[in-house]
């Protein structure tokens, strides 16, 4: 009697702070809420607590309440077989109840945590009127189709309101395995495992962003306050997301259109004192327009501006670092008993200025450049030459058309322009307004996916994918050609579950057409010519739940990349490495042969991811360094395209323990290594490795909300992997970075809701020179950066 | 037959979007390489060696046959024979040879005095090139110079030839080399007549 009611109260305590660390009290930014659609599993077995015996015939029912998206409740009900065991599939990704009933025994009830993770219970039933014993539950997270097999993380909406950065690159860049290269504060581009660029796919709004991905000095075209979730999925996801996702995925999730409630909106506003930013952003959306012949319909309008001057090094500003962003949406969508509808209009504009530093004209001057000292320039708001002028018009339709049991097919049609221009301080006077590069990329995809209900224990997707695209190429200096490319793919990835096994595997056929256009001008001459590729990709992967909250899952992936048009055919000087790269028309693709293993432990107070993988790249595109180019301007350090064998191998840890309710401390750590088998050695633009820490102190009051304050390290050692070869030396060393935060969520003022946070990004004013920091041969990287944010719904 | 099923495929995926939006309309395989504008291409420059008295100037010139492009410029063209004693009156001219018709940049460049300058390295101590020209403010800009030969000079040698662009750069009128974006980098052999 005693030894029960003891059980009892532990278990209340429990309850008490588990429910306490769901509450919406201040959210990790790396904690997973579940997105819309999510789904989770139940596997349980039924045990007699005296005997150990399995209990057989035992009837087990799931519940889930009402919520704002369904308007009654949801009730599985199943049995437990002759070994004890029950399974349920495809539950929401929430809190739900389970009843247990067996005859000869106490009735059994809990609420099961499904947010986070699918539950491994054992449930143990006492004999007539006594106690239930430990639960113990696993769960595997679904918040994105590979999650269960592959390594990914999320940052949520209170996560991203939290930590967004001064561009999308920046915003994601402190995730296990993500790395950015960076040119000032204006371009980040995502590094996944090493690789970067064409190797790494952005989905936005469910769509393939085709924004001249392959330039390093290209950041992706999106608003980051569009996004209501980003994941970041490492390692090859090309089945589901096609050849560019050899190194991983970008998605950057928008939330659906409202289909109920009146207009209601927020206002959300963050400033960045090192480049004295002010970034402005407006949405409104609601359910009550009312539309001729369509009825009631979902909206969401939304307006961002930034405005950012010269980032700031510690001791200098970065002459002709500031940009411009000017972005808004319009969205529409329907929901009804036979599915969805969605159109969206969005265009994102900027103007960014590149540092005047790193244009240079040849060898000499970047000689010089390098072994100057960055002249002190004064602040502004003006961007001078070079500068980049970019802008991406996106037309999405999405129909999502419901058929019976969960089973659902989704047609998405896109179009994008990109519109890109950048012009050099060169050129005759007359000319200096007319673009030295200037490219419009035209680009239709058509996307219809099948996701069926589950059948005979097997549940996935099948899909078509097609995308024409035309590339025009209009400046007055040579970059890329213009050309053609049309793509078709079949993809099917089923989920096979079996207990506590899943297994998942996928199969995926492209066919890739590139035509290039001649180009001759100005002595520059470039082949027209049609090449075509075909190939098959694949994956294959295992998870298995070892214990409540523990899994372990392997996954094998094969995947393959044909060259993009710039390593087929750049011609020209890339400024602010004085490089001359020359492309390479003969150039096969590359392939990939990868194997993974995840661990991932979920505790209430403890969760842990860690991935460790290789990967093998046969035929790996590269800029290889070759003879110096001589040009009437001087001599250049040439760069060829060419292809070796590389290797990557790497681990990721991400962990967060909260060792009191109030206290969280996370510790991420990322370490990569990228070597070239055939001809020995590290390979260029290989991140180096980094470890992440920090610590939060929270808690929850009525009027300040869900409130935390908190510090940080960033640590990075030294870089000693860099090829040889190079013609620069590079800065490698290590360095430390000290952040500090505090903010809440829910805080009431004025009667009115608001999330607040204030953080200091460099809080010590360190200098330091990054290893993929483009600007790393002239100048420091941004010195200390005290940012607000503000949220205001309305 | 892949190629030919994508093709209709792609062709009905246009059709699809055309009438979503017109900006499908330039999206259907409108995919032009077209030059815009014009690139400050220079392809050939020659180097001018009038005597005072007069009489045969002497004249060279360095083509390279794709400007920016990666094939190097092609052998000098024409001697610089040099006479001990005399101090020549030179000019250089940049031209770009591979636009029809052919474009004088010199021209250009003494448009936009202010921020170019040409600089002359010469590796013979005998031989001295004095710029004789200024831009708008004064400071030497180097198209026209002098070239003054020692009478006790002798052998032979090299002037390198650097036409600088000052942008981001503030122009020194005292710099003796580029401290800008190199437009030009070449260098002209000569030699001096015993």
């Amino acid at each position: 009697m005693l030894n029960t009611s003891w059980v009892h109260l532990r278990r209340a305590a429990a309850w008490g702070v588990l429910v306490a660390a769901f509450a919406p009290v201040g959210r990790a930014p790396a904690a997973q809420a579940a997105p819309h659609g999510a789904t989770r599993h139940i596997h349980g077995i039924v045990e007699d607590d005296a005997s150990g015996r399995p209990v057989g015939g035992a009837t087990i029912i799931v519940e889930a309440s009402s919520s704002a998206r369904r308007s009654a409740p949801l009730r599985f009900t199943t049995s437990s077989d002759d070994k004890g065991r029950f399974d349920f599939r495809d539950l929401p990704a929430e809190v739900v109840r389970l009843q247990l009933r067996a005859l000869g025994f106490a009735p059994h009830e809990e609420r099961v945590d499904l947010t986070s993770a699918d539950r491994l219970l054992t449930i143990h039933l006492s004999v007539i009127a006594t106690r239930l014993q430990d639960v113990a539950v696993r769960a595997d997270t679904l918040p994105e189709r590979l999650a269960r097999v592959a390594a990914t993380s999320t940052l949520d909406a209170a996560a991203l309101a939290a930590t967004r950065g001064q561009t999308l690159g920046e915003t994601i860049k402190n995730l296990p395995g993500v790395a950015v290269i960076q040119f000032g504060p204006s371009i980040a581009k995502p590094v996944i495992r090493g690789l970067n660029s064409q190797r790494v796919l952005v989905m936005n709004a469910g769509l393939r962003q085709e924004d001249q991905q392959w330039g390093t000095e290209h950041a992706p075209n999106i608003d980051s306050f569009e996004a209501s979730s980003v994941t970041v999925v490492r390692g090859a996801a090309t089945v589901l997301y096609g050849a560019d996702a050899l190194g991983g995925v970008v998605r950057v999730d928008h939330a659906p259109v409202p289909d109920t409630g009146r207009m209601h909106g927020a206002v959300a506003l963050n400033t960045f004192s090192n480049s004295r930013q002010g970034a402005l952003s407006l949405s409104a959306q609601g359910a009550d327009l009312l539309l001729p012949a369509i009825g009631a319909t979902g909206y969401r309008v939304r307006l961002t501006s930034r405005v950012a001057g010269n980032g700031g090094a510690p001791d200098y500003y970065l002459s002709n670092t500031g940009f411009r962003e000017l972005n808004g949406s319009v969205a529409l969508g329907v929901a009804r008993s036979w599915g969805t509808a969605e159109v969206m209009l969005s265009r994102f504009g900027t103007a960014l200025g590149v540092l005047k530093q790193a244009h240079v004209g040849n060898a000499d001057d970047l000689q010089r450049a390098m072994t100057t000292p960055p002249t002190d320039s004064a602040f502004t708001y003006r961007i001078g030459r070079p500068n980049q002028e970019v802008s991406h018009t996106t037309f999405r339709t999405r129909v999502t058309l419901a058929a019976p049991q969960a089973s659902e097919l989704e047609i998405v049609y896109g179009l994008q322009y990109n519109h890109r221009r950048e012009f050099d301080n060169h050129g005759p006077l007359r000319f200096r307004n007319e673009a030295a590069f200037n490219l419009k990329l035209f680009s239709n995809s058509l996307d219809l996916r099948w996701t069926h209900a589950r059948w005979h224990g097997l549940k996935g997707t099948i899909g078509t994918s097609a995308l024409a695209q035309g590339n025009q190429t209009l400046g007055k200096a040579f970059l890329i050609p213009g050309y053609d490319l049309w793509q078709g793919a079949v993809y099917a990835q089923e989920e096979l579950a079996l207990g506590r096994l899943s297994l998942t595997a996928g199969l995926r056929g492209d066919a890739i057409s590139q035509t290039t256009i001649a180009y001759a001008d100005q002595g520059i001459r470039s082949a027209a010519g049609t090449r075509v590729w075909r190939d098959v990709s694949g994956s294959f992967g295992a998870a298995y739940l070892l214990a409540d909250g523990l899994d372990v899952s392997l996954r094998a992936a094969r995947a393959w990349r044909p060259p993009t048009v710039n390593e087929r055919f750049a011609q020209g000087v890339h400024h602010g490495t004085a490089q001359y790269e020359l492309g390479n028309a003969a150039l096969r693709p590359e392939r990939s042969h990868g194997m993974e293993a995840t661990l991932r432990f979920t505790r209430p107070f403890l969760q842990l991811e860690a991935a460790a993988y290789r990967n093998l790249i046969a035929g790996f595109m590269y800029l290889q360094p070759s003879a110096p180019v001589q040009t009437i301007r001087g001599a250049f350090p040439g760069y060829r395209y060419a292809q070796t064998d590389a290797q990557m191998r790497g681990v990721e840890l991400s962990s967060t323990w909260s060792p009191y309710t109030r206290l969280q401390l996370r510790l991420n750590g990322t370490m990569v290594r990228g070597t070239d088998r055939l001809r020995g050695g590290p390979l260029f633009d290989i991140p180096a490795d980094r470890v992440m820490l920090s610590s939060r102190w929270q808690g929850s009051r009525a009027r300040a909300g869900a409130w935390f304050v908190g510090m940080g390290a960033q640590l990075v050692r030294e870089q000693d992997g860099v090829p040889e070869g190079t013609v620069y030396t590079l800065p490698t060393a290590g360095y430390g970075l000290m952040q500090l935060e505090a903010g809440t969520a829910g805080a009431r003022w004025l009667g009115r809701r608001l999330d607040l946070s204030l953080s200091v990004n460099n809080a010590l004013n360190t200098r330091y020179r990054d290893y993929l920091s483009r600007y790393r041969l002239f100048v420091n990287d941004a010195g200390r950066d005290v940012v607000f944010r503000i949220t205001m719904p309305f | 037959m892949i190629e030919q099923a994508l093709r209709g495929m792609s062709r009905t995926v246009v059709r699809a979007g055309a009438g979503a939006m017109l900006l499908v309309v330039s999206a259907c395989g409108d995919s032009s390489t077209a030059p815009g504008g014009e690139n400050e291409v220079i392809s050939r420059v020659t180097l001018t060696l009038t005597p005072p008295s007069g009489g045969g100037a002497l004249s060279a010139y360095i083509d390279d046959s794709d400007g920016n492009g990666p094939t190097a410029p092609s052998a000098q063209v024409g001697t610089l024979a040099l006479v001990k004693g005399v101090t020549y009156a030179g000019t250089v001219k940049f031209e770009n040879r591979l636009a029809t018709p052919a474009e004088d940049i010199t021209a250009e460049v003494q448009a936009e005095a202010n921020e170019h300058r040409v600089f002359y390295t010469v590796t013979n101590t005998g031989v001295t090139v004095t710029t004789t020209d200024v831009d708008g403010q004064g400071r030497p800009l180097g198209v026209r110079f002098n070239t003054a030969v020692a009478s006790a000079a002798s052998g032979s040698g090299t002037v390198r030839v650097v036409l600088c662009h000052y942008d981001g750069a503030a122009k020194v009128a005292t710099a003796t080399s580029c401290a800008g974006e190199t437009d030009i980098d070449l260098s002209f052999n000569f030699t001096i007549a015993p």
